[in-house]
């Protein structure tokens, strides 16, 4: 059994279900010979062939809409969008036909296909390649939104999102690609999707997080302990549908919650979390829920990067905040 | 001829090193500007590096496989030795080439087409670290309940009312707290334990603090006002009768005693938290005398066993005591009645204090002619104005006005 990381998980769950699964194959920009932008792909078109792992023009719609195309016809497109800041030309193609192709065939047709992307800063990388948009596609009723934080989180639920028989987009919190390993069995078993998963369990304060701020946020749990807040970690990992009810479970036992997200504070995906445990979860709140989030700016270029990052103190500040009176 | 070293540019954002995969071209060939010389290999892909010169290959100075780092000479390039066209197209290429130079310093100018060549912008981090974590793919909602729910004004009442929230009765929908369940906890919780003294502040001066006899009277009347029931009897005796030449302090410490004697329930102490009372048929009076520093309280012994000469010799003897200031602390200590005879300046009836664990004190007011009405006519007589107050906790007004109809009898005899 292999270390292996982040997106060799993602690698390794693409080769799984192209071995097993005819119908998968694999587009995008340069991930055939190139074998990706991140090496995502590297490897699969020797192994598969050029005819299920497409390099395909620097047209983002035409690849979206393409996948949805084929999708519709009983294939399971898995496509590549080099980075988020590229993935705007598909918002077109996701919203209007793959998130309600399924409704407006009145079920005769739905679109199994999984659009990829890496998203999210600190990488150092020129401007639009470091922005968390994920709330542009939470907000398309039809289209799934899945962020894996973890090497086996990656694989099992992209296994999860292929055979998923509507659209998923899959965002790749790139930041954290290669920074830690975990050992995953590559044997073809999907994780739950719409399902929350608890990465630390505790008792007084609830921290919702997702991708790239897993790795910040268990840090600052780890730093809380010492100064005795026992914190309970919540990875969303599907950020749409939102699995609310355990979020609430673990509020009903803490108390407090907050939210953390790289994302831009206004009308982030953390607001759609604290919409619903003030909705359903009031009862059980002893502080005013608090969100640590990126700024409402555009994302600086790196020597900033980290000072728009929510970082390890920024996150430790916000939940001794639901501990003031 | 114009030899120019090309340096290995930085292919990633400050990526420290790359390896020289392969070369396409070798010494001594013609290569024209953008075209590809060799493959490097960094962190993230293989990269073609295209030729920033037209002109020949001079000189190459890492080989297939070297890890080269960033910035370091990597070919020299023999720019004379193309054609006149090449010259040419050279001269049209610096620009170009300069920026191939220069791709990863200056990202904002690269193309799609760069990042297409897999020369990665950014700079990943890698390492080696285990990631742990609980991985627990969500519970879903367990009601399991225990947990107090309550609205957050709810919460900010109970804080004001420090209320605890687990002690209220949840009488709200889904058994929430309710801001009425919050006010009837309160309410059910408010102390029974002697009201909290309002806070005195002194205007601005030089306040002088209490010491000795003062402190003590300040400290046994709060005790009194804190513990006993006070009740207060008035009622006069009549002294039209007496003879002349009466010891009237000495008369009314006689009264007290016989009084006791009628009626014991008014001598002794009652101990109010254990309810418990002691009658004492020993009857020993407390004199308030007062002083320049405040109100003492000496001690005349067994009363009832006393002449009147004898008392006269123990009340000059206190007066003496009182002026040297030489009373003993023992000497004030363990009465059972206490009598304040406070008419001498003024002042008909008064309220006197009882001090616990005593049950009853008796105060004598100003000596006075009254006109009664007497059978057939109204007359002048002289009259003691007297007030008994008495621990309403421990004895009956029956037991307090037999015990101040027998003292009055006694005062009226006629002697």
């Amino acid at each position: 059994m292999a270390q292996i990381t982040l997106i060799e998980g993602v690698t390794m769950a693409l080769a799984w279900e192209m071995e097993h699964d005819d119908r998968v194959i694999v587009l995008g920009e340069d991930v055939g010979v190139n074998g990706g932008v991140f090496r995502a792909t590297a490897g699969l078109q020797q192994r598969f062939g050029p005819e299920r792992v497409m390099d395909t023009p620097l047209a983002e719609s035409m690849i979206a809409g393409m996948s949805i195309g084929m999708a519709s016809q009983g294939m399971r497109p898995v496509c590549e969008i080099q980075f988020m800041g590229f993935i705007y030309p598909t918002v077109d193609q996701m919203i209007n036909h793959a998130g309600r192709l399924r409704n407006r065939t009145r079920g005769r047709m739905h679109v199994p296909m999984v659009l990829r992307a890496p998203f999210g800063g600190g990488i150092h990388a020129p401007e639009h390649h470091s922005e968390s948009t994920e709330a542009i596609f939470a907000h398309m009723p039809g289209v799934r939104v899945v962020i894996p934080s973890s090497p086996r989180r990656a694989y099992g639920l992209l296994l999860a999102a292929i055979r998923d028989p509507d659209p998923v987009v899959f965002l790749e919190p790139k930041r954290i690609y290669r920074l830690q390993k975990q050992e995953v069995v590559d044997n073809g078993e999907a994780l739950p999707l719409d399902t929350c998963y608890i990465l630390r369990e505790g008792e007084d304060v609830t921290i919702v997080t997702w991708g790239a701020m897993t790795f910040e946020t268990l840090k600052a749990a780890a730093e809380l302990e010492k100064e005795g807040i026992d914190a309970e970690v919540i990875d969303l990992a599907t950020i749409s549908p939102m699995d609310l009810d355990t979020i609430l479970e673990s509020v009903e036992k803490t108390g407090r919650l907050v939210i953390v997200h790289e994302a831009a504070k206004n009308c982030g995906v953390g607001a759609e979390v604290a919409a619903g445990v003030a909705e359903k979860g009031i009862w059980d709140l002893k502080a005013p829920i608090v969100r640590v989030t990126g700024y409402d700016t555009v994302m600086p270029l790196f020597k900033l990067e980290y000072e728009y990052l929510p970082s390890v103190a920024r996150i430790i500040d916000g939940v001794k905040k639901t501990f003031e009176d | 001829m114009s030899v120019k070293t090309f340096n290995l540019p930085d292919l990633g954002e400050g990526l420290p090193e790359a390896e020289i995969v392969n070369w396409l071209v070798a010494e001594g060939d013609m290569v024209n500007v953008d075209q590809p010389m060799l493959s490097v290999e960094t962190a993230k892909a293989v990269v073609e590096v295209p030729a920033p010169y037209t002109g020949r290959i001079a000189k190459i100075h890492a080989p297939d496989g070297t890890i080269l780092p960033t910035h370091s000479p990597l070919v020299d390039i023999d720019t004379d030795a193309g054609t006149t066209e090449a010259a040419t197209s050279s001269a049209e290429a610096s620009g170009a080439s300069s920026a191939a130079a220069e791709t990863a310093e200056t990202p904002d100018t690269a193309d799609e087409a760069r990042e297409d060549s897999g020369t990665v912008v950014g700079k990943m981090m890698t390492s080696n670290d285990v990631l742990h974590d609980a991985d627990i793919a969500g519970r879903g909602r367990r009601r399991a309940g225990g947990k107090v729910k309550a609205a957050p004004a709810v919460r900010a009442l109970a804080k004001e009312l420090g209320v605890n929230l687990e002690d209220c009765r949840p009488t709200g929908r889904h058994d929430r707290v309710v801001a009425d369940d919050v006010r009837a906890a309160a309410a059910s919780t408010a102390p029974a334990t002697p009201r909290q003294a309002p806070k005195v502040k002194l205007p601005p001066g030089e306040p002088e603090r209490l010491r000795g006899p003062r402190r003590a009277m300040a400290q046994s009347m709060s005790a009194a006002r804190d513990l006993v029931s006070q009740c207060t009897i008035f009622d006069d005796a009549d002294i039209h009768h007496w003879v002349p030449g009466q010891d009237i302090t000495a008369r009314l410490l006689r009264a007290i005693a016989v009084a006791c004697r009628a009626e014991p329930a008014l001598n002794g102490f009652f101990d109010g938290e254990n309810m418990s009372r002691q009658l004492e048929s020993r009857v020993d009076i407390a004199i308030a005398v007062d002083t320049p520093e405040g109100l003492i309280v000496p001690v005349i012994r067994d009363v009832g066993q006393k002449s009147p000469q004898e008392l006269r010799a123990d009340l000059n003897a206190i007066k003496t005591a009182t002026r040297e200031r030489s009373v003993k602390p023992e000497d004030m200590r363990d009465f059972t009645f206490t009598l304040s005879n406070f008419g001498m300046m003024a002042g008909r009836y008064a309220t006197p204090v009882v001090v616990p664990p005593t049950i009853a004190i008796l105060g004598a007011g100003g000596l006075r002619h009254d006109v009664v009405a007497v059978m057939g006519g109204i007359e002048t007589h002289r009259r003691i104005p007297l007030s008994l107050t008495f621990d309403h906790r421990c004895a009956t007004g029956g037991e307090a006005c037999r015990f101040l109809a027998a003292a009055i009898t006694d005062l009226q005899k006629h002697e």
